[in-house]
């Protein structure tokens, strides 16, 4: 009996040994294992979850209650603040997603979506996982990115036929290709409302007109412009009072620089590296907006906001600088997810 | 067919099978939300260990063998690593019957805190052994704190659960 439990011992052993391997290689096989199994033990888990929310519900009462007093109340006073400026800024997005489409770039708001309960939390201390109530049945793959209102949560690592498994932002395995949107230090002089530029100046000498038109306010990178359209009539003097459209410095506009977005497990800030270190770039400084990349290998379309940098470890040589980000999405706190139903270029039209 | 087919499904295995998935149904709901020092409890780690304090070195490793595949099929890590790791610690808290033959309670509740704590600290180094870096930090020894001490609080129970769950036959 002790040789036979001996035998035992090391076939589950090798097995072990072998399954690790094969799921390292990332193997078919060990998939399969896997989604057998969820198949047994889903029906055991719909039944303990419906068991155990009562005593689940009695605990987070006991521990949670003056915190979540505490943020009902900080809530309240942010929505008050929030909610006149939603309306500017859905505006705002709203013409930026048309002026988007017309010049025929992608955005999100072309993209098909779903969206899903958080339904658990990662079951381990060493994984930054939540589980989700929607899977492939509903259109979801492995890599879709997946947000929430505020921002970028994650990705989908694991489909089953209806939920699947996300990998938080902030899980050590994660990397995501981002955009670091940094704006020069310096505007220039021009970039102040001067109420005097508001003049319209004419000249009749050429046979052309030139207006110059202020801005309405003060908007940082964008400078007042000069448009030059040619005269109708040679030597005779236009004057235009009609706001028109501002060119911005090319010098002004934000400069994007491109890095790669990692996880560091819980309690750790992410951080964006391999950011160049080229003067053009200038200094990064805190509260920089980092958004995703995109691109034709990258697993997110871009844009997608990621949160902002909150501090910025420089290194010397060529190295560049580490950006600690502070993500703009609430891990510990969701409950309702978007999965984007976005493939890249390179995997859609693979047959 | 069924003469044979009965000792299976009454075997000791099979029941251990059947308690792990109504343990890792707790694990996988009620202990994501109710973290305890904030830190996920390991009923999974737990059990096995209970049954290797309880049965020795050999039903230990096989059932830690058993268990860690289990956990390992709803974890994001590579499938076998928990086996491997919760194979090792049961199969060493088994070692404590060769020291001692009949150890009293208190002997096999210490044995379930050092080889939890143990189990916990060596874990994330697995992590790292395949691949998966991040997880070795000073934090690892917070965790291994935390699921030592509840695993210390709940000992008496999972040794019941294991002692019930491995028995040769239900009747004795």
């Amino acid at each position: 009996m002790s040789a036979q439990r001996r035998r035992a011992i090391a076939l589950l052993a090798l097995t072990s040994i072998i399954l690790v391997t094969l799921d390292l290689q990332q193997s078919g096989s060990t998939s399969l294992v896997r989604s057998i199994f969820s198949t047994v033990f889903r029906p055991v888990e719909g039944v303990a979850r419906i068991v155990t929310r009562p005593v689940g519900n009695v605990w987070n009462g006991i521990t949670n209650y003056n915190e979540v007093v505490d943020e009902n109340d900080l809530l309240r006073e942010k929505i008050a603040q929030q909610e006149g400026a939603a309306v500017a800024a859905a505006a705002s997005v709203r013409l930026a997603q048309e002026l988007l489409a017309l010049n025929g770039l992608p955005t999100l708001a072309g993209i098909n979506s779903v969206s899903a309960q958080v339904i658990g939390d990662a079951p381990s201390n060493y994984s930054q996982t939540v589980e989700i109530n929607q899977g492939s049945e509903s259109g979801i793959k492995v890599g879709m990115p997946v947000l929430n209102a505020a921002g970028l949560v994650g990705k989908v690592t694991k489909v089953f036929a209806n939920r699947a498994v996300v990998m938080l932002v902030t899980d050590p395995e994660y990397a995501l290709s981002v955009k670091v949107v940094n704006t020069p230090e310096a505007l220039g002089p021009t970039a102040v409302n001067d109420p005097d530029a508001a003049s319209v100046s004419s000249s009749s000498t050429t046979t052309t007109t030139t207006t110059t038109i202020a801005p309405s306010a003060n908007i940082p990178g964008f400078t007042p412009g000069s448009n030059v359209t040619p005269s109708s009539s040679p030597g005779v003097s236009v004057s235009i009072s009609v706001p028109s459209l501002t060119i911005p410095a090319s010098s002004a506009l934000g400069v994007r620089e491109t890095g790669i977005l990692e996880g560091r497990g819980p309690s750790r800030v992410p951080i964006v590296r391999f950011i160049d270190p080229e003067q053009r770039f200038g200094t990064v400084l805190a509260g920089t907006p980092i958004v995703t990349a995109g691109g034709s290998l990258s697993l997110a379309p871009p844009d997608i906001v990621v949160g902002k940098v909150s501090r910025v470890i420089s290194r010397l040589g060529t190295a560049g600088p580490v950006l600690e980000i502070e993500l703009v999405a609430d891990l510990s706190n969701l409950s309702f997810v978007r999965i984007l139903l976005y493939q890249p270029i390179t995997e859609s039209t693979t047959p | 067919m069924i003469d044979r087919l009965l000792p299976i499904v009454a075997s000791r295995w099979t029941r251990l099978v059947l308690v792990g998935l109504v343990v890792l149904g707790l694990q996988t709901t009620l202990f994501t939300d109710v973290r305890p020092f904030g830190v996920v409890a390991q009923l999974m780690l737990l059990l096995a260990v209970a049954a290797g304090v309880t049965y020795g070195f050999e039903v230990g490793a096989i059932a830690g063998l058993t268990l860690g595949f289990m956990y390992d099929c709803v974890l994001n890590t590579p499938l076998g690593l928990c086996s491997l790791v919760f194979g090792g610690a049961a199969a060493a808290a088994g070692a404590l019957q060769f020291f001692i033959r009949e150890p009293s309670w208190w002997l096999k509740i210490a044995a379930i805190v050092g080889t939890t704590f143990v189990a916990e600290l060596v874990f994330p180094f697995a992590l790292t052994m395949v691949g998966i870096g991040g997880w070795v930090r000073p934090r690892m020894i917070f965790v291994a704190l935390g699921v030592t001490t509840i695993n210390a609080i709940a000992s008496p129970l999972a040794l019941i659960v294991s002692r019930w769950t491995l028995k040769v036959s239900l009747g004795n």
